[in-house]
């Protein structure tokens, strides 16, 4: 690892004041569990390091009933034993589970998945289902940035220099709804994801479908919403014949690079499974 | 620049000046000399350097020596030695779930993690739980055998070395 100097700073404003003044060559420390990897192998070589985790009031997880709020310190291990959010976004807790052995969701933190912009991030599907956004802050300005428009390409976000992510908030689900993460990883020692979908799917009180939201991950240079699978379902109660339809229309908004057939062809089995999961979770909810 | 950083090592304080860059897993090993946690591929993947920061289960190649600044770390020497085994160390020995030991340390930090918080686990749990300690000797069967052999056991793992040290 390159020497640099380290930071360590108590606040929001002097972490931002801090990394304005270093611009380019600062990088955020949250968990650490990507980007000392990223060091180590000289990927990142910043000059100055600012470790965010002394700043004391990121790591919380909030609901209003409005929105669940995550500090940018929360790490995945305090998301995974949160009763509320597998009780009211169980969706996000299947991708909670995706992440990492113990060691690693000790550390990482779900705000450091999302800026270090991994296409195959298992938190980016169902956090674009649930119509995520991110506040930012820099120097004398808030940001609330939609997690759709948060990913530039892989490994790279819409962050400026000087800017830190501080919250991410998501909207609560609306009644009727359900929602499931599915994937498959990579069979090597960390298990990356290979392809990852999220669905959420709410339904009328006639079964059909009001909305739905198809999250993909590590099939395209960034994480996407199937937008043009999800307009097929609008309004439509959902049958297998439509469903696979569905799932061919993801295939067409996927973009996967390496090993594209077999991404492509899971990308539409995973889609179907998925929504029918998610269908199945809104009925049982239902009766209940 | 070096850094001044005080931390406690299984129950002992030290005060170390350390460069930024240096993982908190070159601290143990090589400014206070402690070598049963291993270095194995150096990047958060095989689990062979986890120890406990502060009571969690962590990748010590993953976390810098400053991180550690004020904090409490237990390594596999704090757990037990060959005088006073912890009932972890002495089941993977009675139950051959050692081969070339390289995972050992890691595993039994993270197997003795588990029992601490989850007395009687299923074998589901086990194998939950050592999923980032990567063992390329054993196929995990035998190390999976001893974890459920010192849970099922009357001690538990409760009297164990680690809560001597609380």
């Amino acid at each position: 690892m390159k020497n640099f100097e380290y930071l360590e700073p108590r606040t929001v404003a002097e972490a931002v004041f801090l990394l304005t003044e270093y611009g380019d060559e600062a990088k955020v420390l949250a968990g650490g569990t990507d980007l000392i990897v990223q060091m180590k192998l000289k990927k990142q070589t910043p000059k100055y390091l600012v470790n965010i985790k002394k700043i004391s009031d990121l790591d919380y997880i909030r609901y209003d009933n409005k929105f669940l709020r995550i500090g940018a310190l929360t790490t995945f291990s305090a998301l995974a034993q949160s009763t509320m959010i597998q009780e009211n976004f169980s969706i996000l807790m299947d991708s909670v589970r995706a992440v990492g052995p113990l060691q690693i969701r000790n550390r990482g933190t779900i705000a450091g998945n999302l800026c270090h912009a991994s296409p195959s991030a298992d938190t980016a599907p169902s956090l674009l289902a649930l119509d995520a956004r991110v506040k930012t802050v820099s120097l004398g300005e808030e940001r609330m940035i939609p997690i759709k428009e948060f990913f530039k390409g892989p490994f790279a976000t819409c962050l400026k220099a000087g800017e830190l992510l501080t919250e991410i908030l998501v909207p609560s689900i609306p009644s009727n709804t359900g929602g499931t993460y599915l994937w498959l990883p990579k069979k090597t020692a960390v298990d990356e994801t290979l392809v990852g979908v999220a669905t959420l799917v709410t339904l009328d009180v006639n079964g059909v479908c009001d909305d739905v939201k198809i999250g993909l991950g590590s099939v395209a240079p960034t994480p996407i919403r199937a937008e043009k699978a999800e307009k097929l379902l609008h309004k439509k109660k959902i049958e297998d014949g439509l469903l696979s339809e569905v799932g061919e229309m993801a295939v067409d908004e996927a973009a996967p690079r390496s090993r594209a057939e077999y991404r492509a062809k899971m990308v539409s089995v995973l889609v179907v499974r998925a929504l029918k999961e998610s269908v199945r979770k809104v009925v049982s909810h239902m009766r209940n | 620049m070096k850094c001044l950083i005080r931390l406690k090592v299984n129950g002992e304080t030290y005060e170390i000046a350390v460069e930024p860059r240096k993982t908190l897993l070159d601290v143990i090993r090589n400014e206070i000399g402690l070598t049963g946690t291993k270095k194995g591929c150096n990047m958060g993947e095989c689990g062979a350097c986890t120890v406990l920061l502060d009571g969690k289960a962590v990748c010590s190649c993953l976390v810098l020596g400053v991180e550690a600044d004020r904090r409490e770390v237990i390594t596999i020497e704090g757990l037990g030695n060959g005088v006073h085994p912890d009932p972890l160390q002495e089941a993977f020995v009675k139950h051959g779930a050692i081969q070339c030991g390289f995972c050992t340390p890691g595993m039994i930090m993270t197997a003795r993690k588990l029992l601490d918080e989850n007395p009687s686990p299923s074998e589901e749990e086990v194998r939950e739980a050592i999923c980032g300690n990567l063992c390329r000797c054993t196929g995990y069967v035998k190390i999976v055998e001893a974890v459920l052999d010192v849970a099922r056991s009357e001690k538990g793992g409760r009297d164990a070395g680690l809560l001597s040290h609380r």
